[in-house]
């Protein structure tokens, strides 16, 4: 009876890697190969295996200044995201005069496409005499509304009782945040470490349009090298999008554990 | 757009950035020296021999600093675009296709007429007709940078075995050929479609898009009506491969790499990323001729000025050096691409030596160039095309009668005009 | 403030009235299409949680290597856009696409399937590979939740007697409403801002069939160098999404998850 769900479990599973690994699976085999996919019929099996895309890659851009100021961004984004968004969910859990306007605007503005503000977040930075800077470069990813709300929600679910008693302790304000809230809240923190880590890392436009120095480029923008026109890279496109990958996956996978399975203790302990 | 909404948005953030920044202000703001800069057009590949510009130039004026930027296709408008607002426009800047147009019509580039007049020799330096493509009410806007027009590439293996013997004379004979190879997941014709590249089916037709004086649209006619359903009915049956009306530039390229296309319509640059991308590609496999009636849509590369420079004049000077005898032919030398001065018939040669397939694909560049076509100087090109090629599309998809189309059209296209 | 004004970045700006929002409302049809667009896409973030969800409960379960199933669905995130854009493309390429070779190889259909060169079919294609990108994050999410459950809730409720639908109905489901109200969240979020993906695709097309707001501002800026519409366009995407959270607001009484606000 175990065994047989278990089965039925594997066999569901596999069934949707599977589907879900198809596209990805094409991407690696034209980074190995570089053959056209669009031949016919489709090759199901790669033909002569070779890692030279990848050594394109390496030596086509400064790979390693590339990673290190992509590395570089993405911790100024996801710190200051942890921070700035617990910070302004506390104040938004608490009670104040136009709490509700400031919530509305919070949550239109939360829609509103980068794309259509990217000319006045540019004068902004400039006025800030960002251009060129690492956090120029995080600016605008620096706190997003949707984090702010997902930490709210999160900080609404911590019992009032709890509050009032670290009060009546006399902890400051930050000291609730920090050793009241956010301990109570890692799902939230584990929600804007991937939100903020994904979208930084794989921001592209913003880069492009702040950034003039070559030593201050970031790994997506080494992507316009590998699709020029002039001769067809599609190997080394997408031998570049897979080590783009790699990063974040190993990220992932090394908090894995901590992200959903150290939850639970989280957990038992509220 | 809205400063404040921007500011609002970061609230919660902006007080404390702004102390870090305090913190954290890097020497970007340095003493004003002469400062030129160039902002390129997907040409990564040819750093070294920017580098080779910047230091000959640096020997005839060594107190200027010239940075360069490159920037590729879908990303290039909106960097410029928003460094024009900000102040920090590059001086000199290689624009693709009709682009120009709306900057040049905004009063955004430098009239090149005066110094073309001044330089009488340089003005002969470039061949008269790419440079009368950048002429906007009279004022010459860019120069040649480098050139290039559609023309029609045929897979002589696909031909060979529907029977068909010659490269396409007529509309006619064109879409006939393109069925006889349609089978399967083969298709007869695919075409390139932005920045008008479409437009010879329609010139080779007689439509004409506008009148002489450019205030009216003039291409609702019979003959564009039956063009249009002739089109419609060769996607419908699966002549002509869907992605010639809904692809850009990869996916019209990857289908006739993949060898399953007969004809395809695309300028010279698509040659180098097809061979790129289809093995089967040799002398034996692949022709290239140039669309029925000569009809060709010329898509070049301008360098221009923009109005906000501080230099002009050593802008000026300095697109004189990277259209030099010397930089002219090292560009063409290098990327295989006619730069549209006196130097491309000695390219043209030499590539017939060293690589006589991409000769003959080049040789078509510099053939009918009266038959120019789609290169109506508007300063609303862009809106024009999206007006049109909407419209356009929804026929050739099948979605609208091609009339009722094209009537549609007419009134979107004589609205924008109008206005 | 541009919205009112005509401008472009090489001129002056000039005082405009409202011309471009009565182009924009009375006008312009791509808008309505767009925005209509945009809906669609919006309602599509339910089905890719309903398929979170089972995927959570799935690798919640306590099978040998979940982490490899969990690290395999979570993958399709963070992989960089151009490069799925470009795979989907293929994929559902009308003559050598690999979905129309197997449909055709199974016999399944007869004549291929344009997907996204057809007005039928784009918008759907669309969803489908948004979806796909989307779910496993989704599924990270959901996951969190459930493991935030604490298992003697359900220890309990088993010695009870109840059923594991009645056990997943009444235990896990409101438990997990934070997690599911988040997915929402960004799910709408995406709809309204997720642009390369389509971008890549389809660019919008054909003739704007998978048009949604974010690729037509994009559009109308930078391509078309409309800048003051463009603007005009933003103007009316916010008081429409102020509008539209408002009336959520009222709708559940203040009590959406997360906009519950000081009742």
């Amino acid at each position: 009876m175990r065994r047989s769900r278990a089965a039925v479990v594997h066999g569901a599973l596999v069934v949707v890697s599977a589907a879900m690994l198809v596209p990805f699976y094409w991407v690696l085999k034209t980074s190995l190969t570089g053959e056209n996919i669009f031949q016919y019929p489709p090759a199901l099996l790669p033909r002569a295996i070779h890692p030279f895309y990848y050594v394109d890659v390496w030596y086509g851009i400064p790979f390693v200044r590339y990673l290190t100021n992509s590395v570089i961004v993405s911790a100024i984004a996801v710190a200051s995201n942890l921070v700035c968004n617990a910070l302004a969910a506390y104040a938004l859990t608490l009670r104040f005069r136009g709490q509700r306007a400031v919530i509305l605007v919070l949550l239109s503005c939360m829609l509103i496409p980068f794309q259509a503000t990217i000319i006045p977040a540019y004068l902004i930075t400039k006025e800030l005499h960002l251009l060129n800077s690492h956090l120029g470069l995080a600016l605008p990813l620096c706190s997003t509304i949707v984090c702010i709300f997902v930490f709210k929600a999160s900080f609404d679910a911590v019992p009032r009782s709890l509050i009032d008693a670290a009060r009546i302790d006399g902890l400051p304000e930050w000291r609730i945040i920090r050793h009241v809230m956010l301990p109570l809240s890692t799902s939230a923190v584990a929600t804007t470490v991937i939100l903020s880590f994904v979208w930084s890392w794989n921001s592209f436009l913003w880069p492009l349009i702040v950034v003039r120095d070559p030593q201050r480029q970031t790994l997506p923008l080494g992507l316009s090298t590998f699709l020029s026109y002039m001769e067809n890279t599609t190997g080394a496109l997408y031998a570049f999008c897979i080590m783009v990958l790699v990063p974040g996956m190993m990220l992932f996978l090394l908090e894995q554990r901590r992200f959903i399975e150290g939850l639970t203790s989280g957990a038992t302990k509220g | 757009m809205s400063a404040q909404r921007v500011s609002m948005r970061r609230r919660s953030t902006s007080l404390t950035l702004a102390l870090l920044a305090l913190g954290l202000l890097t020497g970007s703001v340095t003493a004003q020296e002469k400062r030129l800069s160039l902002l390129t057009w997907n040409i990564p590949v040819y750093k070294e021999k920017i580098d080779g510009w910047i230091a000959d130039f640096n020997k005839v004026h060594p107190d200027v600093t010239v940075e360069w930027f490159d920037k590729k296709g879908p990303e290039w408008g909106p960097f410029y675009q928003t460094q024009v607002v900000a102040g920090t426009a590059p001086d000199i800047i290689d624009t693709q296709g009709a682009i120009w147009l709306e900057y040049a019509a905004n009063g955004g580039l430098v009239d090149l007429t005066p110094y073309l007049e001044r330089d009488r020799a340089v003005k002969e330096h470039y061949n008269p007709t790419f440079l009368r493509t950048w002429v906007y009410e009279g004022k010459t806007y860019m120069v040649p940078f480098y050139v290039s027009k559609t023309l029609l590439f045929y897979n002589k293996t696909m031909m060979r075995e529907a029977g068909v013997t010659r490269p396409p004379q007529t509309f006619d004979e064109l879409l006939e050929a393109a069925r006889k190879m349609t089978k399967g997941e083969k298709s007869g014709f695919v075409t390139l479609n932005f920045d008008w590249l479409y437009w010879p089916l329609l010139a080779m037709n007689g439509v004409e898009l506008l009148t002489p004086d450019l205030k009216k649209a003039a291409f609702n006619t019979p003959a564009a009506v039956k063009t249009v359903e002739a089109l419609a009915r060769a996607t419908a049956d699966g002549t002509i491969n869907k992605v010639a009306w809904t692809g850009r530039w990869v996916e019209p390229n990857n289908a006739f790499a993949g060898g399953t296309v007969g004809f395809y319509q695309a300028h010279s640059p698509a040659f180098f990323y097809v061979r790129g991308g289809g093995p089967w590609i040799n002398a034996e496999t692949l022709g290239a001729a140039p669309m029925p009636g000569g009809f060709a849509t010329p898509n070049s590369h301008g360098l221009g000025i923009s109005k906000s420079s501080k230099h002009p004049e050593l802008a000026w000077e300095f697109i004189k050096l990277a259209t030099s005898d010397k930089w002219a032919y090292t560009f063409g030398k290098t990327l295989k691409v006619f730069t549209g001065t006196r130097v491309d018939s000695r390219l043209l040669e030499e590539l017939q030596n060293e690589d006589p397939l991409a000769a003959s694909v080049m040789k078509t560049q510099l053939e009918h160039l009266d038959r120019l076509v789609a290169t109506w100087p508007l300063g609303k090109d862009a809106q024009v095309k999206e007006a049109f090629y909407s419209e356009f599309q929804a026929a050739v998809l099948g979605r609208k009668p091609a009339a009722v189309a094209l009537a549609e059209a007419e009134r979107k296209v004589n609205r924008l005009l109008a206005r | 403030m541009l919205s009112v004004q005509t401008w472009s970045p090489f001129r002056p700006s000039a005082f405009a009235g409202l011309v471009h929002y009565e182009e924009l409302l009375f006008h312009d049809e791509v808008f309505w299409t767009s925005l209509w667009n945009t809906v669609v896409f919006m309602a599509s973030s339910p089905i890719a949680i309903a398929l979170a969800l089972g995927l959570a409960l799935l690798v919640d379960t306590r099978i040998r290597g979940r982490g490899i199933y969990r690290a395999i669905i979570f993958l399709s995130y963070p992989l960089m856009t151009v490069a799925v854009g470009v795979i989907w493309r293929w994929l559902y390429d009308e003559k050598v696409g690999l979905i129309n070779y197997v449909l055709l190889s199974l016999g399944v259909t007869r004549r291929p399937i344009a997907f996204l060169d057809s007005y039928e079919w784009a918008m759907p294609s669309v969803v489908v590979a948004a979806v796909w990108q989307i779910v496993g994050f989704f599924m990270v999410i959901l996951l969190a939740g459930l493991q935030n459950i604490p298992p003697n809730l359900q220890e309990a409720a088993a010695l009870d007697g109840a059923s594991a639908w009645q056990r997943f109905r009444s235990i896990t489901l409101p438990l997990l409403r934070p997690a599911i109200f988040l997915c929402l969240v960004i799910g709408i979020i995406n709809s309204f801002t997720s642009f390369d993906l389509i971008y890549v695709m389809t660019g919008g097309g054909p003739n704007h069939a998978t048009e949604v707001l974010i690729t037509y501002i994009y559009r109308s800026a930078f391509v078309l160098s409309k800048f003051d519409y463009a603007a005009a366009l933003t103007v009316v995407l916010f008081v429409f999404l102020l509008a539209l959270t408002w009336l959520a607001n009222r709708a559940t009484g203040g009590e959406a998850g997360a906009v519950d606000a000081a009742e």
